[in-house]
């Protein structure tokens, strides 16, 4: 149920989505600055996924889970 | 004139493309880059109320981390990581009740535990014309732990590069083998496996923001008990589901972009949680960044957590007394600095973080001990060649 909850809401979003701006390729230079990225540094954002994995009870994210540790 | 806009419009593109912060790039990175991040992460002392026996030193841990990503071909890419952890400290080995009645902590031995672990992980990318497929095996062992895991990833864009799905499936396959496991009558060896898929959606909203959302989905099976507490009896099976949302949205007048990420997160161990986490990358000038950082989260407890141990109870039951599956809200901050030196960046991260029961969105019937506060810097260095 709670899957089917959260897909309703996703497909929500994407109705949503789908009256966005069109944003010509030359318009997208601020789109394209590093801190724009999803992920600015990719060794920070896995330094702290692997700090918040082992002091807290959830995971996952933007990507399928690595390998475990002994920390969890 | 419309064969030259036609040109000028496809090298716009490339070079929009080409550029980092768009998530959809068709093409391997123009230049190797090699990365360095050394970290301290250090626990705060229990309380001697918390803790009325014994050493009152938690974990102190030394991070090291190395990154190599390197374009291979016209349309590849490889990219290797590599991590040594060392750590001493110690860490809650089973729950008692005080003087006071009150449930107190009793720690692993005076002198604490001391382990490392070495990582290691290899991928590659291989782009196509509207998206990519990447790969990547990983292998990491520690003294009593040892884990090899593999990822797949797809990635498609739409809609003139504006929309992009990724789909994504991992496996771990763990070997737990406790220290001391004779002595302390612990399991021998164990095992734990873990499968991994997930689904992500991206859109540009305008030229100056846009959204992710996605979903994962996770199953362990094996043994999900701590071998170390005196007694910790889990299910041997585990479904997780998180709903991951980033939003991004650069401020022109200000020079800076701000992040803001929101994740929901559901077990069958009866755990549900929020997270929320914003940062704002200031831009200083053409070379440097100065990024604060914000974190929201809660957590509820697991239908059998409990605070104090029941030595009584069969160990048919489940309980469990480790403070990660407690309800708690812990709130964290941090402060980044880039500097952007040509070919070299240098980066500083700073974060203090502190969990509480009373930052707790959900309700609290069994109030943990042990819960963590820590504070967290680490110094990088980036080269591009």
């Amino acid at each position: 149920m709670q899957t089917v909850r959260i897909f309703g809401l996703l497909v929500t979003i994407l109705s949503l989505l789908s009256s966005c701006t069109e944003v010509r390729a030359w318009e997208r230079g601020y789109l394209a600055k590093d801190e724009m990225a999803w992920e600015s540094d990719s060794l920070e954002s896995a330094l702290n996924d692997h700090i918040f994995f082992s002091k807290e009870a959830s995971s996952g994210g933007n990507s399928a889970a690595g390998g475990g540790c002994g920390c969890n | 004139m419309k064969i030259l806009h036609s040109r000028s419009l496809i090298a716009l593109s490339t070079t929009a493309l080409a550029l980092p912060g768009i998530a959809t790039a068709d093409a391997p990175p123009t230049q190797s880059t090699l990365s360095y991040k050394i970290s301290n992460y250090k626990e705060d002392k229990l309380s001697r109320s918390e803790v009325p026996f014994g050493d009152l030193d938690r974990y102190d841990i030394d991070v090291h981390q190395f990154q190599l990503v390197s374009p291979i071909s016209r349309n590849m890419s490889v990219e290797i990581n590599a991590n040594y952890e060392s750590l001493s400290g110690a860490s809650p080995w089973f729950t008692s009740t005080g003087l006071n009645g009150e449930p107190i902590v009793n720690l692993s031995g005076a002198s604490g535990i001391r382990d490392r672990r070495s990582e290691i992980n290899i991928g590659s990318t291989y782009y196509l014309e509207n998206g990519s497929f990447s790969a990547n095996l990983g292998y990491s062992e520690e003294d009593d732990y040892r884990a090899t895991y593999f990822g797949v990833n797809g990635e498609q864009h739409f809609n003139n590069d504006l929309t992009s799905v990724s789909l994504g499936f991992s496996y771990s396959a763990d070997d737990i083998f406790p220290t001391d496991a004779k002595i302390f009558n612990r399991v021998n060896k164990e095992d734990k496996r873990s499968t991994s898929a997930f689904m992500s959606i991206s859109q540009v909203i305008n030229q100056f923001s846009s959204f992710q959302s996605a979903i994962s989905l996770t199953r362990q099976s094996g043994f999900l008990s701590d071998p170390y507490k005196l007694i910790d009896v889990r299910p041997e099976s585990k479904r997780q589901i998180s709903w991951s949302n980033s939003y991004r949205r650069f401020f022109k007048n200000a020079n800076a972009a701000w992040h803001i990420n929101y994740r929901y997160y559901h077990d069958d161990f009866g755990i549900s949680s929020h997270t929320v986490d914003m940062s704002w990358h200031q831009n200083i000038g053409r070379s440097i960044k100065v990024i604060p950082i914000v974190r929201y989260y809660s957590q509820s407890a697991a239908n059998f957590f409990t605070n104090v141990d029941d030595f009584l109870k069969p160990v048919t039951q489940y309980q469990s007394s480790d403070y990660r599956l407690s309800a708690f809200g812990a709130i964290s901050g941090g402060l980044n600095f880039v500097a952007d030196l040509g070919q070299w960046t240098a980066t500083l991260s700073t974060e203090r973080y502190i969990a509480n029961e009373k930052y707790s969105a959900y309700n609290v019937s069994k109030v943990s001990t042990a819960l963590v506060s820590y504070n967290r810097i680490s110094l990088g260095i980036e080269y591009s060649f």
